[in-house]
């Protein structure tokens, strides 16, 4: 609620900012507002003009952060972008000073300060986090062909002696710089990702790193997220050599590094007590095997209440599990808290397991190369098995055996499984001096199956009763799950009804009954139904219908005709059985053809049989985890143009 | 014209959006715990439903001057994941100068055993500030909720110098509740107004305190085409009210006198006003050319500064001064709406119309009903003009609705004409089904690969063209263009337009135009000897308008509407009809009709479809609201429709033409 509440208070207070006199932009500003643009598509709403950060780390390790923006504005969508924005944590931080500018066609200037700063808390979701941000907004005054431009002082403590630097957003960028300024006798190394090596220019202990004339990015459904796409520098710095920064802040040199570190965070919080052991011994009473009381602690453990409630973030708390026991006693906790919760219920039945830190949100995202665990967010767990276990999800690391990998927030994803985005993902076992950085499992496209079969009878008049079975598995299962799980049961019987009724006219759903076997990795959903007037009787002589009764529930995409990013598939796999009665004294006349589509990515067939007055319709399609370049568009483009085809093509009968 | 909101109102309505949205504090201890509670496996009031309130108490004491306080009392049985994830995290929101003191929680468990919040698991943060204005809350999670259990908490929000005037006391919140109460103990002249509340009314009570009490209310659902919230939600309105027994005729008289005596300065004829009408007139010599000639000439020769289409930056709108008259906005050439009303209504009464400020209830926000004694319910104002024996009314601060007709939130509703001495009642008329149409042509030729193309146009009047006005005005020539594409693309994925024209958008007086090139691949489907085509064009891909089974609220649409679409195809060569047989036609009595007629050229390449569709038809000035017991009649109508639109028609490969 506090989303609904924060959204109309700010809409309010900000209606009643107050008007300006003019004002005058800072001579940086002037500058870039007088820079030629490029001619961009129509459809990109703004250019960056100038964007920069100079950060000078003190010899106490504290840094002093100026962000210089300005930004063009190209047409009306970029009105929203006319923003600045800067978060801070309140035990490590402060926002020291933040102005803007706004300047309009005609030279004149609209100044922002202290009266039209909004400070806010940055995550509504979160019962209590240190995390704020500070926003002034020109969206309401902005329009094409004005340029916005702010700069902000801050001051921070890190905790760590590292730094990322995206070089650009969608937008295209006519100047992006990084510099940071160390303190004499300090170095800096950098590491530089979807770009070429960009290398910083150097004068004294000051680094330089810049990029000019960036292109814009532009959004494609299923293309890489943006920031496996825009360029962007990982950095380094140390103090000099025989000398310690006075501050807390430290880098890594290996990932072996990473794990030491963050196992002095989560070991001591992982201590087992009287309550754990005996919780522990409660959830695998009937427990017969290894995998049994894994799945048993890790069922109870991911339903677990979702909440979390971060203080000391700037002291590395936010690394930090709260203790396994106050987890179990309260009943909720966030990810960190889950995974470290059954580390210790795992280790009160003698098993073995560590935290797995990792990035949800892209599988690509994170890069071996520089060690450094602000690339993470979010917190797994890695379960030591014998040989006696077996699932999909284990995998073998070169010191530690074989580990069995799951996530205990997902509450929709079973042992066993793991959610797609984090399939294939390089993530960190957090294990001491064993701890290392390894690829997660993936799973095949049978893995994450539909299964659906359909029996429908098909009466003279055009008239339909039919019942629908869906079996999905592992992620598809979790996304039937979570669907399931999120809404009311009222709410998800009209979604369903809506489903069906989109390609049935005037159906009339008698039967919506959901079965989650979650322990099974299964869904199932019946779901019977009639129609007065499902197929088309024309001149009472023909009748024509879709064997593809109803639609898959997620829609085929790619129908852009051009693309610019690759396209990223995820693997499952779906198959349909149809089975119609046909009616008495009708003939098939005309049936589509059969289609076979076989790519490196993916397969597709439809097949069609009568047999004793019935036909039988399947279709089967197959993606597989792939990357498609760019070049190679027009072929997944046809892909789904065919499949579309298919469904769409009736089948003819004719009276005999 | 909607009336614009004090800011005394908007500040109040957040006060108790936040006060009442969460709510109480109060007993010394915990109320006992029914054990029949502890043990109860499915909801009561509502099947299915995830958590069910056992009861919802608020006692706001509004008897001291200093301070306005709200006690809330909250027990709630969770029944399942999706409850415990809804109910155990709590956020209470206060402004700033507000205080929550008293908060409490515990957690009963389904084995009887209690958990209770600890004092120092309360967060409190400031969620927002500006300019000294704060809006802070107090947060808890529920330690140990699990399906079975029972939460309870309790909390006291204090409003120093706050008044319960205005209040709204929601009865029907997101889950069901058991037993909901409101306690009261007002300051002298307090009355209330209920809605939807059965037999419910606040009776007496302890300790000065009155007690409304409610039980068994479902949660409130939303559903799409439903009345206005405040329609169909349990409600109460409190206010205050110095008169000892309130007659709505005397109210509502004295007020239409009291707004007269203000609105008539507002409207004065000077002699800037006098010297101008001439040339806004012109030729106009009957009272209906007249009144359309002032009414254009407000809309398109002054800038209405409440609109987007302005061009003003918010800037610039902030600046500018209150016109103190209508000449000051005649001279000024922009104005507020309400200003742009008197400026209309100054222009008339100069040609000698006798004219009035109007006011009347907003259906956007609620059906108004003059037996509600209060001016917090008439949401909207405009003008009457006498013409011959009757009123008609005008509001050329709405832009684009076309002379002759309100918008349509003032449509069919009662409406006071003010007056000196004898304000009346009369009701707003209700454009028909022929006020509002979306025309549509088509000129396609269809592939024998099934790919349809060709040029396209669609043209709205009336609150349609109104409608799309509206939501495009503030637009930029992308956003309209995309808002465009997924129209089309929504039915049609495989869509590519091209050659876009969206023309008229902020004229105030041409209809609203579409016009665009559009390529279908796929549109029609090909087997071995025959495609497959579905003529309506302009519905192809298109949902029925109702998909669920069963139906909570009324249906209520906002008003009649006709579609008319002309679509030729030409065939692909060497195709041939094998049927062309058209829909039935179908009615609802004058209230709906669809017609559609399919014909072929002579040569046999040539489709052409026409079809015609309304709904609204004679209603005169009834709402377009349908009860919910007759949900599976208005459904099976437009599943109908919906069947009849998916007609199609058969190509045959290489036969001889046939026609009708």
């Amino acid at each position: 609620m506090l989303h609904r509440i924060l959204g109309f208070i700010v809409l309010t207070l900000l209606s009643a900012s107050a008007a300006f006199a003019g004002d005058e932009a800072p001579a940086w500003l002037q500058t870039d507002a007088a820079i030629k643009v490029p001619a961009y598509e129509r459809d990109v709403p703004a250019v960056v003009l100038h964007d920069e950060q100079n950060v000078t780390v003190n010899e106490d390790g504290r840094l002093t952060i100026v962000k210089t923006f300005a930004i063009r504005i190209l047409n009306r969508e970029g009105r929203a972008l006319a923003e600045a924005a800067e978060i801070y944590l309140t035990d490590a931080g402060k926002v020291k000073d933040m102005h803007a500018w706004l300047i309009r066609p005609n030279g004149s200037v609209k100044k922002y300060g202290k009266d039209e700063t909004i400070d806010q808390i940055e995550d509504a979701n979160d019962v209590y986090n240190e995390y704020r941000v500070k926003v002034i907004s020109a969206s309401n005054e902005a329009d094409a062909g004005m340029v916005f431009g702010y700069q902000i002082t801050s001051e921070e403590r890190p905790l760590f002696n590292q730094d990322i630097w995206l070089f650009q957003s969608h937008l295209p960028t006519l100047l992006s710089r990084y510099t940071l300024a160390l303190p004499q006798g300090w170095r800096a190394s950098s590491f530089t990702f979807n770009h070429s090596k960009v290398e910083p220019s150097t004068s004294g202990s000051t680094y330089t790193w810049e990029l000019h004339d960036l292109a814009p990015i532009e959004y494609e459904p299923a293309s890489p997220r943006i920031i496996n796409l825009a360029p962007r520098i990982a950095i380094n710095y140390f103090p000099s050599e025989g000398t310690s920064s006075s501050g807390s802040a430290r880098s890594f040199d290996n990932w072996a590094e990473v794990s030491r570190w963050a196992t002095a965070l989560h070991d001591p919080q992982a201590a087992t007590d009287d309550q754990i052991t005996a919780k522990a011994r409660e959830l695998t009473a009937n427990a017969k095997t290894e995998l049994e009381k894994i799945q048993a602690i890790g069922h109870f453990v991911q339903n677990l209440q979702y909440i979390s409630i971060d203080i000391g973030v700037g002291r590395g708390n936010g690394y930090r599990p709260h203790a396994a026991s106050q987890v179990l006693a309260k009943a909720y906790g966030d990810c960190k808290d889950k995974a470290n919760l059954m580390r210790a219920l795992l280790k009160a039945v003698n098993i073995t397991a560590y935290p797995v830190t990792i990035y949800l949100g892209d599988p690509t995202y994170v890069r071996e190369e520089w060690a450094s665990p602000t690339q993470f967010n979010h917190c797994i767990v890695a379960v030591h098995v014998s040989d006696e276990t077996q699932s999909p999800t284990i995998v073998q690391h070169p010191k530690l055996g074989r580990l069995l990998i799951f996530d205990a927030t997902d509450e929709s994803t079973p042992v066993g499984d793991l959610p797609d985005l984090e399939q294939g993902s390089l993530a960190l076992v957090v294990a001491g001096d064993d701890g290392a950085l390894i690829r997660m499992p993936t799973t095949p496209p049978e893995s994450n199956k539909v299964e659906r079969e359909a029996n429908v009878n098909l009466a003279a008049d055009g008239s339909i009763t039919a019942t629908v079975r869906e079996r999905a598995v592992g992620q598809k299962a979790a996304d039937f799950r979570r669907e399931f799980r999120k809404q009311s049961r009222a709410t998800y019987q009209k979604m369903i009804e809506g489903w069906v009724t989109h390609d049935v006219n005037g159906a009339q759903v008698s039967k919506v009954e959901p079965t989650d076997d979650a322990a099974a990795d299964r869904f199932t959903l019946d779901v019977e139904f009639t129609a007065n007037s499902y197929a088309q009787v024309m001149q009472d002589r023909l009748m024509v219908f879709k064997p593809a009764i109803v639609a898959r529930r997620e829609s085929l995409f790619l129908t852009a005709a051009t693309r610019k990013q690759p396209v990223i598939l995820a693997p499952n796999a779906y198959t349909e059985t149809v089975r119609v009665k046909l009616p008495a004294g009708f003939d098939v006349d005309e049936m589509p053809d059969p289609v076979k589509l076989n790519t490196p990515f993916g397969s597709y067939t439809t097949t069609y049989e009568v047999k004793d007055d019935q036909l039988v319709f399947t279709r089967n399609l197959t993606l597989r985890a792939t990357t498609i370049p760019v070049e190679q568009y027009d072929q997944v483009r046809n892909f789904f143009a065919r499949i579309r085809a298919a469904e769409q093509s009736p089948v003819v009968l004719a009276k005999k | 014209m909607k009336l614009p909101r004090s800011p005394f109102l908007i500040s109040l309505s957040l006060f108790c959006f936040i006060a009442l949205s969460v709510a109480p504090a109060l007993a010394q201890d915990w109320r006992p715990v029914d054990p029949a509670d502890l043990a109860l496996k499915a909801p009561v009031v509502e099947k299915d439903a995830d958590a069910e309130a056992i009861f919802w108490e608020v006692r706001i004491d509004d008897s001291k001057p200093e301070e306005l306080s709200l006690k809330n009392y909250i027990r709630i049985k969770v029944f399942n994941e999706r409850g415990r994830e809804s109910q155990s995290k709590v956020d209470l929101p206060y402004l700033g100068y507000n205080q929550i003191k008293d908060i409490a929680a515990r957690v009963i468990k389904p084995d009887g055993t209690i958990v209770e919040l600890n004092k120092d698991d309360v967060f409190e943060r400031t969620i927002v500030k500006l300019s000294g204005v704060k809006v802070k809350a107090k947060s808890f999670a529920l330690p140990n909720v699990e399906p079975g259990a029972i939460i309870e908490y309790r909390w006291r929000e204090v409003v120093p110098g706050g008044s319960a005037n205005h209040l709204r006391l929601e009865l029907q919140r997101e889950i069901p509740i058991q037993t909901v109460s409101y306690y009261l103990r007002p300051f002298l002249g307090m009355r209330y107004e209920p809605f939807h509340t059965g037999e419910a009314r606040f009776v007496k009570d302890k300790d000065g305190f009155s007690k409304l009490t409610m039980t068994n209310l479902p949660a409130f659902h939303e559903e799409a085409r439903m009345p206005p919230e405040d329609n169909v939600r349990s409600w109460v309105f409190l206010f205050y009210s110095e008169e000892g027994k309130l007659d709505p005729a005397k109210y509502w008289n004295d007020l239409g006198k009291k707004i007269y005596d203000v609105a008539k300065d507002e409207m004065k004829v000077s002699d800037e006003v006098k010297s101008a009408l001439p040339a806004i007139l012109g030729d106009a010599t009957t009272p209906e050319a007249k009144l359309q000639r002032i009414y254009d000439f407000c809309r398109t020769k002054i800038r209405n500064v409440n609109r987007d289409a302005t061009g003003l930056s918010d800037d610039e709108k902030k600046k500018l001064r209150d016109n103190k008259s209508p000449a000051n906005t005649l001279k000024r050439e922009m104005g507020t709406s309400s200003s742009i009303d008197m400026l209309f209504a100054a222009l008339a009464k100069a040609a000698g119309f006798d004219v009035r400020l109007t006011l009347s209830g907003n259906r956007n926000d609620m059906f108004f009903d003059k037996s509600l004694a209060n001016y917090y319910f008439l949401g909207s104002s405009f003008i009457a003009v006498k013409v011959g024996d009757n009123w008609q009314f005008y509001s050329p601060a709405e832009t684009y609705t076309p002379f002759g007709m309100l918008g349509w939130p003032e449509e069919a509703q009662e409406a006071l004409v003010t007056d000196s001495k004898e304000p009346l009642w009369v009701t707003t008329p209700q454009a028909g089904p022929e006020k509002s149409v979306e025309r549509r042509t088509g000129k396609l030729t269809l592939s024998d690969d099934g790919t349809l193309e060709g040029d396209v146009s669609i043209v709205y009047t009336g609150h349609l063209a109104a409608e799309k006005k509206a939501y495009n005005a503030g637009d930029s020539q992308t956003e309209r263009e995309d808002t465009l594409r997924k129209m089309i693309k929504g039915r049609m994925s495989t869509a590519e337009l091209s050659e876009i024209k969206i023309e008229n958008i902020t004229d105030p007086l041409k209809p609203f135009v579409y016009s665009f090139h559009v390529r279908v691949p796929g549109y029609a489907q090909r087997t071995g000897k025959r495609l497959f085509l579905q003529p309506a064009f302009f519905q192809h891909g298109g949902s029925p308008l109702f998909s669920t089974n069963t139906r909570t609220n009324d249906v209520y649409f906002h008003y009649a509407w006709t579609e008319e679409d002309d679509v030729e195809i030409n065939l692909p060569a060497g195709f041939s009809l094998d049927n062309a047989d058209a829909p039935s036609p179908f009615s609802a009595g004058p209230l709906s009709q669809y017609n559609v007629r399919i014909g072929v050229s002579k040569d046999g390449k040539l489709l052409v479809y026409n079809r015609k569709f309304f709904f609204g038809g004679g209603l005169g000035n009834n709402l377009m609201q349908f009860p919910a017991s007759g949900y599976d009649k208005l459904k099976t109508y437009f599943d109908m429709l919906n069947k009849e639109d998916n007609h199609t028609i058969t190509l045959k490969q290489g036969t001889a033409t046939a026609s009708n």
